[in-house]
C-alpha cells in the first residue's frame, strides 16, 4: 500500500519530466518498471549506446531498496564496467541494504548509474565475472558485495 | 407543454427535491413490504441526522491537494505532504510513520546518514503543523476543496457524497446498509423496485445511478428536437429543449401565438401585445405593491383600534376610586380631560402617561408588599428553625440514651448466658447491675456502642 502510493507519485513525476538521457519504457503496475539510460558525454566505452534497466519493487519500498539490474535485449547490451557483471547484476552500495536510503528514488538511481558509467575508464568486467555468472543463484540484494573500490 | 405522463417517473431523479409517498408509489412492488416501508417512512425523519454519522478516517496520503504543494512540506520518504511531521536531531523533517519505518530498517537518518534512534525524533514545530493543516485538499467523496485539517470533519458530518448509516437502522427493519448522506433524508432505500425503463429489479438506492449510467434503456430521443437524452432527465430537458412549442410571452393577456422556443423571439417583434404586455406587467406589479401596502395599513389600523379600546377600558377603571392609589396621580387624566383636546393623539398620549404612572406606582407597591412578605416569612421561619435545631439535639440525646440502654442490655445478656453473643429478646434489666455499670458504659458511649449497633 505504502509502496504503491509512493510509486504512483514517482510515476506521475516521471510522466511530467525526466532528466536528459533517461526514458521510461514501461511501468505497468507497481512491481516492475523498465527504463532506458544513455551516457551523455563522449565516453568512448558507452558512445551511442542505450542500456535497459529493470527495477523490481518490493512491498516495503522505499524502506527497502528496489532490485535494479541491466537487462540484455537485441539492441540493449549490458554495459561493460568493472562493477557490472555480464548477467546485469550491479555492484553499487546505493542498491544494497547498507547504502540505501528511503529518500532515494527511481530517478536518482538512474542518475547515479549514469554517472557511474560516465566516470568509468576501464573497459573490463569485474574480477571473477565468469565464475559469478555461472554460479550465482541468489537475488542481487542478498549478495554481500564488498564495496572495496571507491575509485569508480 | 410538458406531457402529463412524466410526473410519476421522477422520484429517484432530483436528489434534493422533496419526495412524498405518492411519488414512490409506482416503484413499490405493491406487496406488504411496500406497505411497511412507507409507514416506516414517516417516523424515519425523527432520528437526528448526526446520529447516522460514521467515522471516516481520511487517508491524508491518498487525497489530492489543490495546486503544487511546497516541496519543503513534502516528506522525502513517501513524497506526500507531511502527515504528523516529526523533527530529527539532525534537523530533518519526516512523517512520523515514515521515519519509524525507516529506522526499523537502519538506524541512520535517510538524508544525511547520521546515526539516529527513535528517541532522536520529536514533534515538528507548531508552524509546520499549521502550514500543513492549512493546505487545501479535495474531499475524497465530493471533490470540493477544504483545509486539510477540516477534511475529516467535513466527511464525517457534512459531505453530501459521504456514506452514512441508513436511516432504516432506527426502524423495526434495522437496516445495516450505508447510504450517501444526500439520500439519507428519504428513509431506508434498501428495498427492491423495478426500473421504469428497462424493467430490471434493483434496490431503490441504486436506481438513480442505474438510470443515469448503466440502464440499457437510459437514452431516448427527445420527441421535439430528436437529440438523445437521459430518460430520467426528460423533464429538465423539456425546460430548455429548443424545439418545444411554447406559448407567446404575453399569452396571459390574450395572445394566441405559439412557436418553438428558438423561434419565439421572431414573434416577439410582431406580437400585437408587445406594447400592452409590458404595460400590463408594470400595472400588475403596481397593484401587487398597493395591495401589500393596504394589507399592512389595515393591520396597523387594527392594532391601533385595539390599543384605543384597551386604553379606554383602562381609563374607565382608573376613574373608579381606589384606596391604594395616590389621588394626585389619579387626578391626572381628569386634568387632561379638561384641556380642549382637538387631536386624538394628545388624548391618547395623556392616557398613556397616566397609565404609565399608575403602573409605576403599582410596581412600587408591589415591591413594598414583597418586602413586607419576606419580612413576615422570615419572622415566621426563624422560630421554626430554632425549634427544629432544638428537636434535633433532643433526638441526638435520645439516640445516645437508646445506645447506652442497648449496650447495657447486651452486657446484661452476656452475663446471664455466659458470654454468648447476640442480645436475648427476653432479657430483663437488673436495677442493681445497671447502677454499678453506669460509669463504665458512660466512658465507652462514644466508641463501643457503635460497634454493637453494627453487629446488630
Amino acid at each position: 500500500m505504502f509502496a504503491t502510493k509512493r510509486l504512483g507519485k514517482e510515476l506521475s513525476k516521471i510522466h511530467g519530466s525526466l532528466p536528459p538521457g533517461i526514458t521510461l519504457v514501461t511501468a505497468e503496475g507497481f512491481q516492475e518498471w523498465l527504463l532506458d539510460i544513455r551516457v551523455l558525454d563522449e565516453n568512448p566505452i558507452y558512445l551511442n549506446q542505450t542500456y535497459r534497466l529493470k527495477f523490481k519493487f518490493s512491498q516495503s519500498y522505499p524502506i527497502e531498496p528496489p532490485e535494479v539490474t541491466f537487462v540484455n535485449t537485441t539492441d540493449r547490451p549490458i554495459p561493460i564496467h568493472p562493477h557490472i557483471y555480464s548477467n546485469g547484476i550491479i555492484c553499487l552500495d546505493l542498491l544494497g541494504t547498507q547504502g540505501w536510503s528511503p529518500v532515494q528514488n527511481v530517478e536518482s538511481i538512474c542518475m547515479s548509474l549514469q554517472s557511474m558509467l560516465t566516470g568509468n575508464t576501464k573497459n573490463e568486467r569485474p574480477e571473477g565475472d565468469a565464475h559469478f555468472v555461472a554460479s550465482n543463484r541468489r537475488r542481487p540484494r542478498d549478495i554481500d558485495f564488498y564495496y572495496h573500490d571507491n575509485t569508480v | 407543454m410538458p406531457p402529463a405522463g412524466h410526473r410519476p417517473l421522477d422520484p429517484s431523479l432530483p436528489p434534493s427535491t422533496e419526495v412524498d409517498n405518492d411519488d414512490r408509489a409506482p416503484y413499490t412492488p405493491g406487496s406488504s413490504s411496500s406497505l411497511s416501508s412507507s409507514s416506516l417512512y414517516k417516523h424515519l425523519r425523527t432520528p437526528s441526522t448526526s446520529s447516522l454519522n460514521i467515522r471516516h478516517p481520511v487517508d491524508l496520503r491518498a487525497i489530492t491537494y489543490d495546486g503544487a504543494v511546497d516541496e519543503n512540506l513534502v516528506c522525502p520518504i513517501c513524497r506526500c505532504p507531511l502527515v504528523d511531521p516529526v523533527l530529527t536531531e539532525c534537523d530533518h523533517i519526516f512523517c512520523r510513520a515514515c521515519i519509524t519505518d525507516a529506522l526499523s530498517n537502519t538506524k541512520l537518518c535517510p538524508i544525511d546518514r547520521s546515526p539516529l534512534d527513535s528517541d532522536g525524533v520529536s514533534r515538528a514545530p507548531k508552524m509546520v503543523h499549521n502550514q500543513l493543516d492549512s493546505l487545501k485538499a479535495k474531499c475524497p467523496c465530493c471533490a470540493s476543496s477544504f483545509a486539510r485539517s477540516m477534511l475529516e470533519n467535513h466527511v464525517e458530518k457534512y459531505c453530501p457524497e459521504a456514506n452514512v448509516k441508513c436511516p432504516g437502522i432506527y426502524s423495526e427493519k434495522y437496516c445495516k446498509e450505508v447510504v450517501k448522506r444526500r439520500m439519507s433524508g428519504r428513509g431506508c432505500l434498501h428495498y427492491p423496485v423495478e426500473c421504469p425503463d428497462c424493467k430490471e429489479t434493483l434496490l431503490l438506492v441504486e436506481m438513480e445511478e442505474h438510470r443515469e449510467a448503466s440502464c440499457n434503456e437510459k437514452l431516448k430521443a427527445c420527441e421535439h428536437c430528436g437529440v438523445n437524452i437521459l430518460r430520467c432527465k426528460e423533464s429538465e430537458h423539456h425546460e430548455e429543449c429548443p424545439d418545444v412549442i411554447r406559448p407567446c410571452n404575453w399569452a396571459e393577456y390574450g395572445c394566441q401565438h405559439e412557436a418553438k422556443r428558438t423561434d419565439l423571439h421572431l414573434h416577439a417583434d410582431e406580437c400585437s401585445f408587445k406594447l400592452v404586455g409590458p404595460m400590463a406587467d408594470t400595472l400588475k406589479k403596481e397593484i401587487k405593491l398597493l395591495r401589500s401596502d393596504m394589507r399592512s395599513l389595515a393591520e396597523t389600523n387594527h392594532l391601533q383600534e385595539r390599543r384605543i379600546k384597551f386604553l379606554e377600558s383602562a381609563q374607565r377603571a382608573s376613574d373608579r376610586p381606589m384606596e391604594l392609589m395616590d389621588l394626585s396621580l389619579a387626578n391626572l387624566p381628569e386634568s387632561a380631560n379638561t384641556e380642549p383636546l382637538d387631536s386624538g393623539h394628545e388624548y391618547l398620549l395623556s392616557l398613556l402617561e397616566s397609565q404609565q404612572s399608575r403602573l409605576s406606582q403599582l410596581s412600587n407597591e408591589l415591591t413594598d408588599f414583597q418586602g413586607k412578605n419576606t419580612m413576615m416569612l422570615l419572622n415566621e421561619t426563624i422560630p421554626i428553625k430554632n425549634e427544629l435545631s432544638e428537636l434535633r439535639s433532643t433526638q441526638q440525646v435520645t439516640c445516645m440514651h437508646v445506645r447506652w440502654l442497648m449496650r447495657f442490655r447486651m452486657q446484661e445478656n452476656q452475663r446471664r448466658f455466659g458470654g454468648s453473643p447476640g442480645p436475648g429478646p427476653s432479657g430483663s434489666p437488673d436495677g442493681g447491675g445497671s447502677s454499678s455499670d453506669l460509669p463504665f458504659s458512660r466512658r465507652l458511649s462514644d466508641s463501643a456502642p457503635r460497634d454493637i449497633i453494627t453487629k446488630l
